[in-house]
C-alpha cells in the first residue's frame, strides 16, 4: 500500500491505548459480573461478548489497516493534535501496529474460551490486554514490542521480516 | 460478583499495572557493566569512543534514544553513534543478550564494550557514564 503512513506522533498510539484501557477495565467489570453462562446462547447475546467482540474488531483494524487508520488514531489527528506542540520524534507505526496484532490475539483467544465455557477467560485475557494498554498509555512501555524483540530472538522473525531501521 | 467487590478487583487491577509501570519507570536508563574483552566487530568505530544502539522495527523509545546518541556524537567528533537492528545483527544479541531495545554498549577506542544502558536513555546518563568509562579529550584542546 503505497498511500499507507509509516511514522506518527508517539503521543497517537499512547491516546489510543488509553482509550482501549479505558474500554478494557468495563469490559473486564462487565465480565465479572456477567460470569461464564451456563448456556451457549446466553453467553453470545450477553453484553460483555458483544463489547468483547468489538474490541476484537477494534485490535485487528489497527493490526491490519496499520493504527493511523484506527479510528482512535484519527480522532488524535484531527481532534488532539492540533492543539499540541510538534513532536520532538516521530515513531514508527510497525511497534504500535504489532502491539495491536497482539492485543487482537489475546482478546480473540479469550473470547474463544469464553464460547467453550472456560471460566474467567474474558475476565483474564481483559486484564492482560488492559495492563499492556495502560502501561503504554500512562507510562509508554511498549509490552508487545519486547514480544516482538522475544520473537526475533527465538528466531521467527528474521531479517527481511521486518523493514530496517533507517 | 457483587459489583462492590468488582469495584475492588478494578481497582487493584490498576494498582497492579501501575505498579508495574512505576518498577519500569525506575529501571528506565540503567547502566549496567557489560562482561567483555574482545572488540565488537564489524561496526565503524570513532576514534575515542562509540556509541552503539541496538534498535528494532518495533520499538517506541528508539526515535527519541537515536536523537540524544546523535547529539552527543555530533557534539564530541570523536564519538561515533552507530545504530544496529537487532534482525542484521542475530551474532550481537546472541553475545550481549539484548533483551530490550533500545539498548546501548558504550565501546571503548578499541571497540571492546565498557557500559551497557538499557532502555530509552537520559542525556545526562549517557554523559556520566561517557565521563566515567571512556576518557575524552576535552574539545577546547583539540
Amino acid at each position: 500500500m503505497s498511500s499507507r503512513i509509516t511514522q506518527v506522533d508517539p503521543r497517537g498510539p499512547r491516546f489510543s491505548a488509553g482509550i482501549t484501557a479505558f474500554l478494557l477495565l468495563i469490559g473486564v467489570g462487565l465480565a465479572l459480573v456477567t460470569g461464564t453462562p451456563q448456556d451457549l446462547a446466553d453467553r453470545v447475546l450477553s453484553p460483555v461478548f458483544g463489547l468483547f467482540v468489538a474490541l476484537a474488531a477494534l485490535f485487528a483494524w489497527g493490526a491490519f489497516a496499520g493504527v493511523a487508520r484506527h479510528p482512535w488514531g484519527v480522532l488524535f489527528r484531527r481532534v488532539i493534535r492540533p492543539r499540541l506542540s510538534p513532536p520532538t520524534e516521530l515513531e514508527d507505526t510497525a511497534g504500535p501496529t504489532f502491539a495491536q496484532g497482539v492485543g487482537l490475539v489475546v482478546v480473540a483467544t479469550g473470547l474463544v474460551l469464553y464460547l467453550a465455557g472456560v471460566p474467567l477467560a474474558l475476565v483474564v485475557a481483559g486484564s492482560a490486554a488492559f495492563i499492556a494498554a495502560f502501561l503504554n498509555a500512562v507510562f509508554d512501555y511498549c509490552l508487545g514490542c519486547q514480544l516482538y524483540l522475544v520473537l526475533v530472538r527465538a528466531g521467527v522473525v528474521r531479517h527481511g521480516g521486518a523493514r530496517r531501521v533507517a | 460478583m457483587d459489583p462492590f467487590t468488582v469495584l475492588i478487583v478494578l481497582a487493584m487491577l490498576v494498582a497492579v499495572a501501575t505498579g508495574l509501570g512505576l518498577l519500569y519507570r525506575t529501571s528506565r536508563s540503567r547502566v549496567g557493566r557489560v562482561k567483555a574483552d574482545a572488540p565488537v566487530e564489524g561496526v565503524q568505530l570513532g576514534t575515542e569512543g562509540t556509541l552503539l544502539q541496538f534498535s528494532s522495527t518495533v520499538c517506541s523509545a528508539c526515535a527519541a534514544t537515536r536523537r540524544i546518541l546523535g547529539e552527543i556524537s555530533t557534539e564530541n567528533p570523536t564519538l561515533t553513534h552507530v545504530e544496529v537492528n537487532v534482525v542484521d545483527r542475530p551474532d550481537l544479541v546472541d553475545r550481549f543478550g539484548i533483551l530490550q531495545t533500545p539498548t546501548t554498549l558504550i565501546l571503548d577506542s578499541s571497540g571492546v564494550p565498557v557500559s551497557r544502558i538499557g532502555g530509552g536513555v537520559r542525556r545526562e546518563v549517557v554523559l556520566a557514564e561517557l565521563g566515567r568509562v571512556l576518557t575524552l579529550t576535552p574539545a577546547h584542546t583539540r
